[in-house]
């Protein structure tokens, strides 16, 4: 009996420590009148709302979420972040800025103040490895990937041809089935400027062709193999839509989607909204595939991160943490799921769900898995590339659109500005 | 209390808020130019007069200069001759007031539509392959015109949207200036046998030069403020071939490189430039309307 009742006692001091936390944050409810978020307005993003009543009774707070377009939030958040202004408490971030974050302390390393309960390690690795920064993970991934192929089935099926598995094969297809004077094109991708746009799209042919950004510290992306990749891109451009060039992905997928594309390479998440009768002229037409070698797969993840500038005080700190947390759950995706919202996967444990598997086509799913292994971070791993991004946006822009032709011309321009942006990051 | 001292106290409240809101974001963009600050880290320190140099090297700074120019220039004069002409063809054709209103309630439509909304519409309209501009130039056999890609002419078919929303507007404005003027000049030009545009160009409109010289600086100034609506439908694009000098201000401070210094510098210029240019625009039309 004596013995029991040791055991208990001892079993309540180890416990003390566990209990005096719950109470600290338990003493956090009603203590931050709303939570601002910044978001942009993806189906993981915009499918809270029909849960967000959960999480303000849980806090006796009120989530605020500011949808943006995706430059837009990228230049608010940093704006928020960096005049100190701290007006958001979570920060929607991505690849192509998370170096910029961290080196500035912007962001809490997730473990921090995520709640353990939300097991951080059943996140996708693809996604985390983009999330983290030198093995510590900054962001929760709830949507992210790499690239797949979609190509139309019918199409090809009547040139004779089969799916592409080369990037000689892709052009020949694309060639083929581009019929303007039917309303058909060969192509479709990204022409307008930004880091996230026409050169994350372009970005794979760069480094396909053999294309480094950096010799040491200097920028070499006007290299041949880079004048090579965009002289490729710009031919092919020839068999897209008209006014490709200032195409943004959201009009690539949709002319995809609306049926008057034959082949297009795009982020995996898009695949599902192809399968979408009610959305898509091309349900059960497309064909899945991992992009023709040797292009790469770009890798990238979008996800929530508590700002460090925006959540300073304790209760800050632990409500926008368990935000993070829940709305990146897995109990959060599987409700996604349930409610027919299949692209924005960041966690294992729903890729292996049966749910999943249920909802889309498994040539899909085959295909994702087959790119897994190309998925690389293909982008400059620097705190300037949103700058140096930009400025090659903006050459290749001019280029896609005809403003200018010199190509070499444009790339040593970008270069030039590169080692600007550069030095000053020193 | 006497009339000039009520003058004075009734207006001194709100010319001291407007003077200390322009002094204070004037001296701290001036401030900024003379400093290296980027939004990238906190750490800034005085670089003179390093940042105005640059901009003199900077050919997109001169790019977005002469697109301004560019823009000022088209809006301006589209506006006016659209309104010029349209409110003397409502004067000459609709008679019964009733229609005469409906039409002016129905040209008020635009200009109260939001930019932002206007942009999104216009951009539709304008899609190559499922916009309504391009099905109409299918049934004339021409295009698919690329409006917004082509850099030969995006900046004009952002400018159609800005007269489409102002020229309207001041159709309005015009109509109903029109109906004020005296009878009597007008029905001795009808005399002498004037043709109708006769009458106009010779009587009605430098009748009204006074107020059509207010409406150009009301819309010049206006067009200064059209970063909206470029943003929306083109952000700048194709290339540089609608970035103005605001657009460019905004893409190096917030969007692109978040060099706030630099960009303050180019605002400081652009503050100087249309004050100098304003103020001899004033002068002239002062001068021209006596």
């Amino acid at each position: 009996m004596k013995m029991k009742r040791l055991l208990a006692g001892g079993v309540c001091i180890a416990l003390l420590p566990l209990a005096a936390a719950a109470q600290d944050t338990a003493q956090c409810k009603g203590q931050l009148a709303s939570l601002s978020v910044i978001g942009q307005g993806m189906p993981a993003v915009t499918a809270l709302d029909a849960h967000l009543a959960e999480f303000n009774a849980k806090w006796d707070t009120e989530v605020k979420i500011t949808l943006l377009g995706e430059n837009e939030r990228r230049a608010k958040a940093r704006l928020d972040a960096s005049t100190g202004a701290g007006a958001y408490q979570v920060l929607y971030i991505d690849e192509a800025n998370l170096a910029e974050y961290v080196s500035a302390g912007w962001v809490h390393p997730l473990a921090d103040v995520v709640p353990a309960e939300y097991d951080l390690a059943d996140f996708r690795v693809d996604l985390a490895n983009v999330a983290s920064s030198g093995g510590v993970l900054y962001f929760a991934p709830f949507v992210g990937g790499g690239d797949v192929m979609m190509v139309r089935k019918d199409l090809l099926e009547a040139k004779g041809l089969g799916v592409p598995k080369t990037l000689d094969e892709m052009v020949a297809a694309i060639k083929a089935t581009h019929d303007p004077d039917n309303k058909v094109y060969g192509w479709a991708a990204r022409g307008q400027r930004g880091s996230g746009m026409n050169v994350w799209r372009w970005t794979p042919f760069f480094r396909a062709m053999g294309g480094e950004w950096l010799d040491g510290e200097t920028p070499i992306f006007n290299s041949e193999a880079a004048v090579k990749a965009t002289e490729l891109y710009i031919d092919l451009m020839k068999s897209a839509p008209p006014g490709v060039g200032t195409f943004n992905w959201s009009d690539s997928v949709e002319a995809f989607r609306g049926g008057q594309v034959a082949v297009l390479i795009e982020s995996d998440v898009f695949g599902p909204w192809m399968e979408d009768p009610a959305k898509s002229q091309v349900a059960g037409k497309v064909a899945y595939a991992p992009p023709p070698e040797p292009l790469p797969s770009a890798g990238w993840a979008h996800g929530w991160a508590v700002s460090s500038v925006g959540a300073k005080d304790d209760c800050a700190k632990v409500i926008a943490g368990d935000f993070v947390g829940w709305a990146t759950s897995k109990e959060m995706e599987q409700q996604r799921l349930a409610a027919g919202i299949a692209s924005d996967i960041g966690r294992v444990s729903t890729l292996q769900s049966e749910a999943y598997r249920k909802s889309v086509p498994q040539e899909y799913i085959d295909a994702v898995l087959a790119t897994g292994s190309r998925t690389n971070l293909l982008i400059m791993a620097s705190p300037a590339w949103p700058e140096i991004g930009d400025t090659l946006g903006l050459a290749l822009e001019e280029l896609f659109t005809g403003t200018r032709d010199d190509v070499q011309g444009a790339l040593d321009e970008a270069v030039f500005a590169a080692e600007d942006a550069l030095s000053r990051v020193k | 209390m006497t009339r000039q001292r009520f003058i004075f106290l009734s207006l001194a409240p709100a010319l001291t808020v407007l003077g200390l809101l322009a002094a204070i974001s004037t001296a701290g963009a001036v401030w900024f130019s003379v400093m290296n600050r980027a939004l990238r880290s906190p750490d800034y320190e005085y670089v003179g007069f390093y940042n105005y140099l640059r901009l003199l090297r900077d050919k997109r700074f001169f790019n977005a200069l002469e697109i301004s120019l560019i823009w000022e220039l088209i809006t301006v004069t589209g506006t006016l001759a659209v309104a010029i002409l349209l409110a003397v063809l409502v004067h000459e054709t609709v008679k019964r007031p009733l229609w005469r209103n409906l039409i002016c309630f129905a040209f008020l439509a635009p200009v109260l539509l939001p930019r932002v909304a206007a942009a999104f519409i216009w951009r539709f309209l304008y899609s190559p392959s499922l916009g309504l501009a391009n099905w109409f130039a299918d049934l004339f056999g021409i295009g698919p015109i690329e409006f917004l890609a082509d850099p030969s002419i995006a900046l004009v078919s952002v400018a159609v949207v800005d007269i489409w929303q102002w020229g309207l507007f001041f159709t309005v404005i015009l109509v109903k200036l029109l109906e004020t003027l005296p009878r009597d000049p007008i029905e001795a030009a009808m005399l002498d046998n004037a043709r109708v545009w006769e009458i106009h160009a010779y009587v009605t409109l430098p009748m009204l030069k006074g107020p059509l010289i207010s409406l150009v600086l009301v819309k010049a100034v206006e067009s200064l403020r059209s970063f909206d609506l470029i943003f929306v439908m083109t952000g700048g694009g194709p290339g540089t071939a609608t970035e103005t000098l605001d657009l460019y201000a905004y893409q190096t401070g917030i969007n692109l490189g978040g060099r706030v210094s630099y960009a303050s510098a180019m605002s400081i210029l652009l503050l100087i430039a249309t004050t100098l240019a304003f103020t001899l625009i004033w002068r002239a039309g002062r001068k021209w309307s006596r």
